[in-house]
């Protein structure tokens, strides 16, 4: 084989993904007039971002005048268990409404108050109505509106490419080497400053609600840049998402259909969350099915029914069900609103009208209709709190030049992260990375590209179409999801993650052999085994990072250590490439608060 | 577990689909069938049925012919998998719609049912089902498809809308640049040369989206230059009025009512330009 051709580019700053916080950093980095480069790996427009429904958490007031940004800081650190950065939601709390007003300045549309003003709606966790929001499509709108605003901004987007390396000058960046995904050229982007905003892990795990793009790139790029990753253990799982069939695998079902009246049940039909109530919650928990009826119909004397418990609680619930056997045949277990017409005539008619967009996703994505049967349900990776370890301030990860913003970064969510804080994440980050990446290749311009750090990195990633014989990508990649999913899921335990660990060694050398048949030229299974490599990066993270924390906290659940440990309520997990080029997993004590942050955590509690 | 399919009496409970698709290797290679036999599983109750991504996604683990041929995997595009992105849009037995939400319950009922898969024809073909679609995007530039702020000032507390406005404007915004309208166009041509995009069709979504931006508080700034390109070539009063645009559109959004606008706004805005001058 020859020397793999280059197309080479030159961009002061490049930017790697189009969600919402990509195309929020180019907006920024392009209003200063800087020649900005975005590389996509689908079309724009039709990254991840689309799919957020809830809204984005900003402290407005507009429906109620006591919210400021103080009570969203102190909630957002309540939910993040104080884990979080503290600067980056001091910055989030105060800055999320001028990032909401200025979408709607551009040209968003949100739902509106009676007088005229955005509308905020309540979320868990948040103690005032505090979610902007566009009906249920929140996340579209803002991509829209983004999209319109870039498109003319002289922004050069490359879509449908894959980033296969981070170029170091030294210790800082140089820029990007990747390919197209229709033809497999080869391309370089010379840049003095790379924000990356790839988003999340969630294709680590055979059930996710993530889009197929979301395999970890900027963690793993990052990490192999010398990066740090921070909280890797914290992945957030939601107690429904769809099981069947497999192209709607994970696609969420809201709370809202538990909330009016939907209970889980097993293959034998029992409601089997009344049978692990957690002490903790004894007396708010309905004690049988009439009372919990009772509480969704309005009753102020009744209790929740158990479905309503914390989310972490109902996935373990139901994951229990199924590895005991008692799954429905796709490996869920049934959620039913259906039977509530034993309790209410035209109950169809009255769940159309409740859950109008759940009623239309089984509907059109499944052919199920809800109002007559029960739906099959498991829990589904959602959101990976941990990422790129970046300065709350200006983005700028360990490595000079390197930042990183929106899912792909940690920090704003510490060990859990409230509904509505992702979008507003997205643009108050997005903003920040794409200010500070301008300053940065301003002082810092004309890095030097080292040629043969290319031609190695290019050559490696067309061996295995030249290999044959070799392991299928698609099949490495279904046994780690397969492995992922069991061993470092929902319920987490030392022997299990220990073989999890060696687990991914071996289906690293696998990939490392695997091959592909083929050319270049648009091929999915060349495509896969690139992804491959940074979804074991990303794994092997979070496995790591997961067995090191010997207690149980916000998204993380231990079984063999079930409660929280004051022991780990301080320090942030810290994990990086050593010098042998084994991964090496750090605790890092988080630098005190500040007093006047302190203060506002002692009154708010 | 569910009497419908007890009454069929089959015990796999699968049926098999053809598949017919259209396959072409890259930008400018012809174009040739291939045939699939897909095992596809009939409902049962809180399961769901098939879809055609699902489908795909099988064809793509499976990838061999009716004649027993091993061939490549079949690609396509997707992103939400919910109806939501417009990504997987593609002509299905005639029809153009989103891949995601169309059930084989619907579209293959019985054992032994074809289904048909083509790549949209107003776009250049990248690779099979897989089409590029970046004239969209140069004409949502065209129009001007954006609010002009240039963030020099201080928004303030932002305007007030009344909930109705809002929703006024809410549906227009719900386009997420799909292309079925496009297809489904007999005005909208492709146009393989980029050099000829400025002066060709621009079709119901843009200009569905001139009207959005004609209607934004501040959009509203740069509405004479979009009316400019409206009504110049590739304009508003190229659409045909065949109508076909607003019966594709999975949002339901009403593109007729658009053009109708828009091509109201044009006259105007000639009329006024011929008696006071620009």
């Amino acid at each position: 084989m020859g020397t793999p051709q280059c197309i080479t580019h030159e961009h002061q700053v490049l930017i790697i993904g189009a969600g919402g916080a990509g195309l929020r950093a180019a907006i920024e980095a392009a209003s200063t007039g800087i020649n900005v480069g975005v590389v996509c790996k689908s079309l724009l427009g039709k990254a991840h971002t689309v799919m957020a429904e809830g809204g984005m958490a900003a402290s407005m007031g507009n429906v109620d005048d006591r919210d400021n940004w103080r009570v969203h800081f102190a909630d957002t650190m309540r939910g993040g268990q104080y884990l979080n950065n503290w600067r980056m939601a001091e910055i989030h709390a105060r800055q999320a409404g001028d990032r909401v007003r200025e979408l709607e300045a551009w040209g968003a549309i949100f739902d509106r108050t009676r007088d005229g003003k955005i509308l905020q709606r309540n979320f868990g966790g948040h103690k005032y109505p505090r979610l902007a929001h566009v009906g249920d499509r929140t996340g579209l709108e803002m991509i829209r509106t983004l999209q319109d605003h870039g498109i003319h901004q002289g922004i050069e987007f490359y879509m449908e490419f894959t980033v296969l390396e981070i170029l170091m000058d030294g210790d800082r960046v140089a820029g990007a080497v990747g390919y197209d995904r229709e033809k497999g050229r080869f391309h370089i982007w010379k840049a003095p400053a790379i924000v990356l905003a790839t988003g999340g892990i969630g294709r680590a795990f055979k059930i996710t609600s993530n889009s197929w793009e979301y395999t970890g790139d900027g963690h793993a790029l990052a990490y192999r840049a010398g990066a740090e990753l921070k909280d890797m253990e914290f992945v957030q799982f939601h107690p429904t998402g769809m099981v069947w069939p497999p192209s709607v695998r994970g696609i969420l079902v809201t709370e809202g259909v538990r909330g009016e009246g939907g209970v889980l049940r097993n293959s034998q039909g029992r409601r089997f969350m009344f049978d692990d109530i957690p002490d903790l919650y004894k007396n708010q928990t309905a004690s049988d099915p009439e009372e919990g009826w009772r509480y969704v119909i309005g009753d102020k004397d009744a209790q929740r029914p158990p479905e309503l418990l914390t989310r972490d609680h109902v996935a373990r619930c139901i994951v229990r069900e199924i590895r005991e056997g008692r799954g429905s045949p796709h490996g869920g277990v049934y959620l039913d609103i259906a039977w509530i017409k034993e309790k209410m005539r035209n109950s169809e008619a009255h769940i159309r009208k409740k859950l109008p967009s759940m009623y239309h996703q089984f509907k059109q994505l499944a052919g199920v209709d809800i109002t007559k049967d029960a739906m099959e349900v498991g829990p589904t990776t959602h959101y990976a709190m941990g990422g790129v370890n970046v300065d709350g301030q200006t983005q700028m990860s360990t490595v000079k030049g390197l930042f990183a913003c929106g899912e792909v970064a940690a920090g704003l969510h510490g060990a859990n992260r409230l509904g509505g804080n992702s979008l507003s994440d997205l643009v108050v980050f997005g903003k920040l990375a794409g200010e500070h990446a301008v300053e940065w290749a301003k002082s810092h311009p004309n890095p030097t590209i080292d040629s043969s750090q290319v031609q190695s990195i290019c050559r490696a990633a067309l061996e295995p179409l030249e290999r044959s014989g070799g392991e299928s990508p698609y099949e490495v990649q279904a046994r780690l999801q397969d492995m992922m999913q069991d061993k470092v899921g929902i319920v987490r335990k030392e022997s299990e993650m220990a073989e999890a660990i060696e687990g991914i060694a071996s289906l690293r050398r696998k990939a490392a052999s695997a091959s592909v048949p083929g050319n270049i030229e648009y091929n999915p299974g060349w495509h896969t085994a690139v992804d491959l490599h940074n979804l074991l990066v990303v794994s092997e993270a979070v496995a790591r990072c997961a067995l090191d924390r010997k207690e149980s906290r916000g998204a993380h659940f231990r079984d063999d250590y079930p409660a929280k440990d004051e022991a780990h309520a301080s320090h942030n997990t810290i994990v990086y490439r050593g010098a042998d080029g084994a991964m090496v997993v750090e605790r890092r004590e988080i630098p005190a608060m500040p007093k006047e942050l302190s203060d506002i955590i002692k009154e708010m509690g | 577990m569910s009497s419908k399919n007890d009454a069929k009496g089959k015990a796999a409970n699968t049926r098999t689909v053809r598949f017919n698709i259209k396959r072409c290797d890259g930008p400018g290679q012809p174009s040739r069938w291939e045939r699939f036999d897909v095992p596809v599983q009939s409902s049962s109750a809180g399961s769901g049925s098939a879809n055609v991504i699902s489908c795909l996604q099988w064809i793509a683990a499976n990838p061999v012919t009716i004649e027993g041929r091993k061939t490549t995997p079949v690609s396509f595009d997707c992103g939400c998998l919910e109806e939501v992105c417009g990504a997987c849009t593609m002509v299905i037995n005639g029809q153009v719609r989103q891949s995601c939400s169309c059930l084989m319950d619907s579209c293959a009922p019985n054992d032994g049912d074809e289904v048909t898969l083509e790549p949209m024809s107003k776009f250049p073909v990248n690779r099979d089902l897989f089409v590029d679609r970046s004239r969209l995007f140069n004409d949502l530039e065209r129009i001007r498809g954006w609010v002009p702020i240039d963030g020099t000032y201080d928004l303030g507390a932002g305007p007030r809308e009344t909930p109705e406005q809002q929703q006024q404007r809410y549906k227009l915004s719900e386009c997420m640049s799909c292309g079925c309208c496009l297809e489904a166009c007999p005005q909208y041509t492709l146009e393989p040369d980029e050099k000829e995009w400025d002066h060709a069709f621009v079709g119901a979504a843009v200009i569905s989206q001139t009207r959005y931006f004609n209607m934004h508080a501040t959009g509203k700034e740069l509405a004479k230059q979009r009316l400019d390109v409206m009504s110049g070539p590739g304009g508003v009063s190229d659409c045909g009025n065949a109508q076909n645009c607003v019966k594709v559109c999975p949002k339901e959004i009403p593109l007729t009512e658009s053009i109708g606008s828009v091509g109201r706004q044009t006259t105007i805005h000639k009329i006024r330009e011929f008696f006071m001058g620009r």
